[in-house]
Formats: C-alpha cells, structure tokens, sequence
C-alpha cells in the first residue's frame, strides 16, 4: 500500500510543475488579454478576404447559378422543409431561432361529423359522427439530410401516408428518395376543401409513390422530376392504402409499375405581390397484367394555374389520362380498377379532368379566429367512353383556423361520384346530384 | 495507477490559474457588430485593467429571462443592456438595482454626471449608454431609384420586392400609422385603442405577405446583401458597419425612430459592486467615445462627442439636421402597453394574409 507520504515523495516532481506551471502561465495570459484586439482585427481581415472570395466566385458564376447564400424563403409549394407549425402557416418568412429541434414530430387527432341525403337511415339518426384519423410523423433535417414521414391510423385501416429520405444540395436543390408526394398538377393539393376533388379520386392528386424524386425550386422556376418503382404499397392486391392507384382485385389484374414523372412550374409575381403559377405536367408508366403476363402502359399530362391576388386564390387545371392495359378476354379495357381506403372501385380506362377553385381569406383583426378562408371547389372528369355518365363534384364551404383546432365546413354535391350512392367513375352511375355536409374538426401539433 | 497520479498534479496545474482569475461579469448584450463596438470599445479595456474577466451572453430583448432569474434567485446576468422601454418594465415588477448617479465617473472636463449625460439619461436603476435608431435601408446596388420616405416601405409598384421588419411591434405601427398619415403627435395616444392598434396591423397587412421578420440584428443587413429583400428596418449602425465592409446599404433617414439603450443591474445579483464597477467604466466619457469609432451610435455623454472620429459624425442620428424628420420613441408608454399591444402583434402574425397553399390534412 502506497501512504499519502510515499505519493507526495514519488511525484513530488509533479507538484512542483503544479505550482510552477500557472505562475508561469500568469504572463501568458495577460499577454493574451493586450493582443486580443490584434487577434479581433485579423479574424476580421479573415471574414472579408472570405466575403471577397465568395463575392469573386458570385461574379464569375452570375447567369449560371442563383445566389446560395443567406438564409432562403422555402418555395410556396416546396414540400420540405415544412418550418411551421399548419394551422398556424402562413407565407410570411419568420426567423428561425436556434432552439428549435433539427427534427420535430408532428401529429394531427380528427374526427368527422356528416349527413347524407342518400343515407336515409343517417338522416333518420341526424347524422352520424366517429374518429376519423390519428395520425403521427416526424420531419426535419440535420446538416444536408432531410427525413420525412407519417403514418395514419384510421377507423379501418393503418397505413405509411409518406417516408422518405433526402439529401439538400443547396437551397434551392435536392432529391428525395423513399415514399414521397408524386409531383402533377396544382400542388400539394388540388382543392383546399377536406374531401378533395375528382383527381384524388383518379389517383391523379395528392398520390404517393415508392421512388427517387428530384425537386429544384429556386427563384421562380419550379422543376421535379421522378422516377417511381411502383405505388407506395407494392402489394398490388393491398387495399389498405392512402392514395388511390391500381390494385389486382378481380378480373382487373393490372398493377402500375416503373413511372417515370416531371413538373415544370414557372411563378411571375406583379410589384404588388399578386402571383400567377402556370405549370405542365406528365407521367408516364408501365401497366403489367398479372394474368396475360404483358405490360400495358399509362399516361397523364396536365397544365394548370395557381394565382393569388391580394386575399384570392384561384386555381385552373386541365388533365388528360389513359390507360392501356393488356387484358385477358374476359376483362374490360374500358375501365381500370383502382383501390384505395381499404376499398376498391373501376374508372374509365381513358379521360379528361377539369378543376376550378376560388378561395378567400377573410382578414380578421378582431377575432378569436386565426384563420378563416371560404372556398368552393369544383371538377368533374369527361368519359371518353359516351355510354358513361361524366362525373362531377362541387365543395363550397370554409376552413377554420383556431390556435391547434382546424376545422373544415363542406357542402359536398356529387354527381356520378363514388362513396355518394351509386355514383360511379367508370359507368353510366348516378344521374342525380347527391349531398353530403361535413364537418371535419382536428387538432393539430 | 502510476499514470493518473502524475496526470492530476499537471491538471491541477492547468486549472490553477484559471482560479486566479476567477472573478468574472456576465453582461447580457446585442451581438453582431454592437458587440464588437463594445469589446473594442470598452468590455477589453475594463478587463485589462481590472483583471475582471467580461463573459457575454446573448440578448435579444425582453424582460422574461431577467424576471426567471431574478425570482430564482439564480442570477446569471450580472449587467444587461436593456431597450430603455424594457427597463422601465423591469424596474416596474421590481427586477432592478439602483444605481446611484454619484457613483458615475465625471466627464474629462470635470462635468458632473448629471451635467454631462444627455436629458433622461440617468435614471435611478439605469444609465444611459447609446442613442440610436432604427432605420429603413436599402441596397444601393439592386435599385434602380432610391426609397426616400418612409412612405415608400408601402410603395410595392415604384419599389416592388420583400421587406424586413424586425419581429415586434416597437417601431412598426408607429411607421404604420405615420405612413397611414397620422400626425405624430397623434400616434400614441391613438395606439391607446385597440382601434387604433386594428389601424396600423392593417396597414402593415399591405406589406405583410411579402415580409420576413428578423429578431438579431445583422439578419436583415445579410437579406439586403443577399439581395433576399428590397427594403429592410434595421439599427442605423449595422448600415454603417456594413458600409465599411463595401456592402452599398443606403439609408432612410426620414421618420428614423430614436431610441435609448441603458446599463441596468438586476435584481438578487451575486456581486452588485462588480457590477457598478463595469458600468462605471463602461459609462466613462473615454469608454463611450471609443465606441463611437467603431459603431455610429450617438454618445450619451456631452463630454464624448469630441472623442467622435469626422469620418463617423455623418453617421450619427443627430447630424446633419437629421432628427427634424425623426420620430422619439416613447419608452414610458411602451413599457405600459406593450404587453397589451404584443398579443395583438403576435396574433396578427399568425393570420394568413393569403390563402396558405397548405392546409392542414
């Protein structure tokens, strides 16, 4: 055993260093103290040969690049990163403070309450009511990777709404890869209205599918371009999934596979900040039939208008879309089957849809309201087939923002639509209109 | 074993010193380029001299964190730089030391501190140390005609692009109200109202959905540069600053608002003569002076002013008759109504003044 006497004798040397050392330190560091404003100036000196190297490299690279410096606006309609929390989102830049997570996670619990005209035993009840969706993700970046995801539970089903993985190049740059939205058409939504419009229903808005997505939306110019596998469910037979896409149900055996997707979106904005978006689409993508053992192919292509004029929003697109399966003999070529929401239905193999919307916000100063925006929303898709009856739908209603609460107020009317009696994408279906009002309420974090 | 008994002698040794040197002050201050007028200015001088090593914390305004130190007990801030208005309000809940004008230095022509400190500049928990202002500025280099009025912050078709605007409502609904005509005479007792209030959020409305707000004050001198927007408010020194480094910041003087920046110590304070000593030094008519050269904020002390190098006087707020056009803030009233005028603010903020292309789903 060594005594505090023995340790003292066997590194008596140190303790003398111990001792010596910091009065020897002493002068150092008030040496220090008198050059630190030398030290301060160089490190300046520093900072602006760098600012004149950036602002040398900025010169020889002008008309090649935008600048990537400073802090950037996120593009209006660019899905990462989403910096605010949504009820709250508006379109004014805030400054980011350095407490805020790299990744947050974010959630919504909602539930629905509606009457249909066509339900008669609903009627009979006033309505009916129920939870609608839980849902729980995350997203956020670390250095120049980005991760996004969400899965929702609902009532009959659970299921990855979107998850993927990203890499930022620049600000203005990056690619996606995992399960993201597909880029087509008015983005991210082509209605403001809780139901959505006939494209969801085609899969043809608000789709998710497994693949690599591209996105550059620097300045005014927005370009994505994608390249998808398949849907976000490879399991062409899973019904359990959010965005509607073609499913093996039946004698309808056709699955999409190997989509190939681009987006091109130019933004002018007036001296007063009025906005017009005008944007092309196409996708194109095999259609393999599990029975014939032969691909068949699909198409779409859109153009659309996205303006904003003071508190106005208005939004056109015209989209076109075919599919060419190759069926057996005893499956129609003039429809698809498409499934989703743990349900299936059949559209027509070929058609055009058209979209409108108007939406106002209201201002509102004096109110316990945060936000409060009207809307009506219409499309409707025309049948190249004759023998089938168009279908249509028109939401006029409003959404309404109150701290964590949003809720949406809609007047659905469907003419020939599914989930409103017989209503029907494919055939002749409904030839009246059907209503439905709901009243979606949801809390948000 | 035999390692770490001659590791900890050496250990020892390393933070042997630093005990030696162990009396510190933390003072809450700005940042960016007002702090190096600072550290240049004084903050090295006073630990040169004293041996009292200056840590900095950073501040942003606002009262909260001194009211949480304070009433823990656990004060971490030694000094702070407080918005005169802020000041007021700390003083009022009772977070603030008093700090004797006696205990100031005289000025170098042997003027007592009440003699030579500007009017309002002592008050009995606060002294002052700059005046400055907060501007409109733009980058000389991306216009093609120079704003001039601070009418034209709402001019988008003659001076289309976005603005900057600091994150709070001190400033901007004055400039609201004054640019929606209102005489400035008026301008406070109509913010009395929450009509009034209602009056200037919507005439920021014509601005707000192409605004990015900032909260530290070199962000919208970088968005000027950037050219991420055309017209920004920021603190006149910044414009000064990044004058020096080549960047063309032009600024507006008209309507320019003027405010006061005090020394204040907060309550519960582990070492309040430390405190007092650092304010002393940092309220000296030499410590002010030398500030002046490396950031144009007008000096506080009459005595100072000769110590104000030529090449930054065209600078200062007060020069060349640019105060006939400038617009006093009125901390008193702020300090008694910004909190009723901050809910307003932050809710506006949240409204959409477009229809947001992403609703929640």
């Amino acid at each position: 055993m060594i005594t505090f006497r023995q340790s003292f004798r066997s590194t008596g040397y140190h303790w003398f260093h111990a001792i010596l050392f910091p009065l020897l330190l002493l002068p150092a560091l008030a040496g220090d103290t008198r050059d630190e404003e030398i030290r301060l100036l160089r490190q300046e000196v520093e900072l602006l040969r760098e600012r004149l190297d950036r602002l040398e490299q900025a010169e020889q690279g002008r008309g090649q690049q935008p600048p990537a410096t400073g802090p950037q606006r996120p593009a209006e309609n660019e899905p990462v990163p989403l910096d605010f929390p949504e009820p709250q989102q508006t379109l004014t830049a805030v400054a980011q403070t350095d407490s805020e997570p790299p990744i947050r996670i974010k959630g919504a619990l909602r539930f629905n309450a509606y009457i249909r005209d066509f339900d008669r035993g609903g009627k009979n009840r006033k309505g009916d009511s129920g939870f609608e969706l839980f849902r729980i993700g995350v997203e956020g970046q670390q250095d120049n990777i980005l991760i996004a995801a969400e899965y929702r539970f609902y009532p009959y089903m659970d299921v990855l709404h979107h998850g993927w993985l990203g890499y930022q190049f620049s600000p203005d740059n990056q690619v996606m890869l995992g399960v993201s939205q597909v880029p087509f058409g008015l983005l991210p939504y082509a209605a403001h209205n809780y139901w959505f419009g006939v494209p969801y229903y085609l899969g043809l808005a608000d789709n998710y599918a497994m693949g690599l997505q591209y996105l550059k939306s620097g300045g005014d110019w927005d370009v994505r371009l994608a390249f998808y596998k398949n849907p976000a469910i490879e399991d062409a037979t899973n019904l359990n999934r959010y965005a509607f896409g073609v499913v093996r149900v039946g004698e309808q055996q056709n699955q999409q596979s190997n989509q190939l997707n681009a987006r091109l979106a130019r933004t002018w904005t007036s001296a007063k900040g009025h906005s017009h978006e005008f944007g092309i689409s196409g996708q194109v993508g095999q259609l393999y039939n599990e029975i014939t053992r032969r691909n068949g192919n699909h198409w779409a292509a859109a153009g659309h208008w996205n303006a904003h004029f003071n508190r106005w929003n208005a939004q056109l697109q015209l989209a076109r879309y075919q599919f060419n399966p190759k069926n057996p003999s005893n499956a129609s070529d003039q429809v698809v089957r498409l499934g989703a929401l743990a349900t299936h239905y059949d559209i027509a193999a070929k058609g055009t849809v058209a979209v409108a919307n108007l939406a106002y916000t209201v201002p509102l100063t004096q109110s316990f309201i945060d936000q409060l925006i009207f809307y009506n929303n219409y499309s409707v898709l025309k049948k190249d087939n004759n023998a089938f009856r168009d279908s249509q739908i028109n939401t006029l209603g409003a959404a309404i923002g109150v701290g964590p609460l949003f809720m949406y107020l809609d007047w659905i009317q469907a003419k020939n639509m599914p989930f409103f009696g017989d209503g029907s994408l494919a055939d002749e279906g409904e030839s009246s209109w059907k209503t439905r009002f709901n009243f979606n309420l949801g809390y948000y974090w | 074993m035999k390692k770490i008994k001659h590791t900890f002698p050496i250990l020892l040794g390393l933070v042997f010193p630093l005990c030696i040197l162990a009396e510190t002050i933390t003072v809450a201050s700005w940042g960016g380029s007002y702090l190096r007028s600072q550290m240049l200015g004084f903050i090295r001088d006073f630990e040169e001299e004293t041996g009292i090593r200056v840590e900095i914390a950073d501040y942003a305004g606002g009262i909260d964190s001194v009211r949480s130190q304070v009433r823990s007990y656990n004060v971490r801030w030694d000094v702070v730089d407080f918005e005169l208005f802020d000041a007021i309000r700390a003083n009022d809940e009772g977070l603030l030391m008093p700090i004797a004008a006696d205990d100031l230095l005289h000025g170098r022509d042997g003027s007592s501190p009440q003699e030579d400190f500007i009017e309002g500049g002592l008050l009995p928990f606060a002294v002052a140390n700059i005046v400055f202002s907060t501007v409109l500025a733009y980058n000389e280099s991306l216009l093609q005609q120079s704003p001039a009025e601070l009418t034209d912050l709402f001019d988008l078709r003659r001076f289309p692009g976005e603005r900057a605007l600091r994150k709070t409502p001190v400033g901007n609904l004055e400039w609201a109200l004054l640019a929606d005509g209102v005489p400035p005479a008026e301008v406070y007792p109509l913010l009395e109202s929450d009509a009034g209030v209602q009056r200037a959020l919507r005439k920021l409305d014509e601005i707000k959905h192409l605004t990015r707000w900032w909260t530290e004050g070199e962000q919208p001198v970088a968005w000027l540069e950037n050219g991420d927007v055309t017209i920004a408010s920021l603190y006149h020194g910044r414009a000064f600053n990044a004058n020096q480094r080549g960047v063309p910041l032009g600024i507006v003087w008209d309507r320019q608002i003027t405010f006061l920046n005090v020394w204040s110590i907060p309550s519960n304070v582990r070492n309040p003569e430390l405190a007092r000593k650092f304010i002393r030094f940092a309220t000296s008519t030499e410590s002010i002076g030398k500030q002046a050269r490396y950031i144009p904020y007008g000096p506080v002390r009459n005595s100072s002013l000769a110590l104000v190098p030529s090449d930054v006087r065209p600078y200062l707020p007060a020069s060349d008759g640019k105060l006939e056009k400038a617009f006093a803030s009125d901390p008193a009233w702020w300090s008694g109504n910004l909190e009723r005028i901050q809910a307003h603010f932050d809710r506006w903020l949240r409204i959409p003044t477009r229809v947001p292309s992403r609703l929640p789903r």
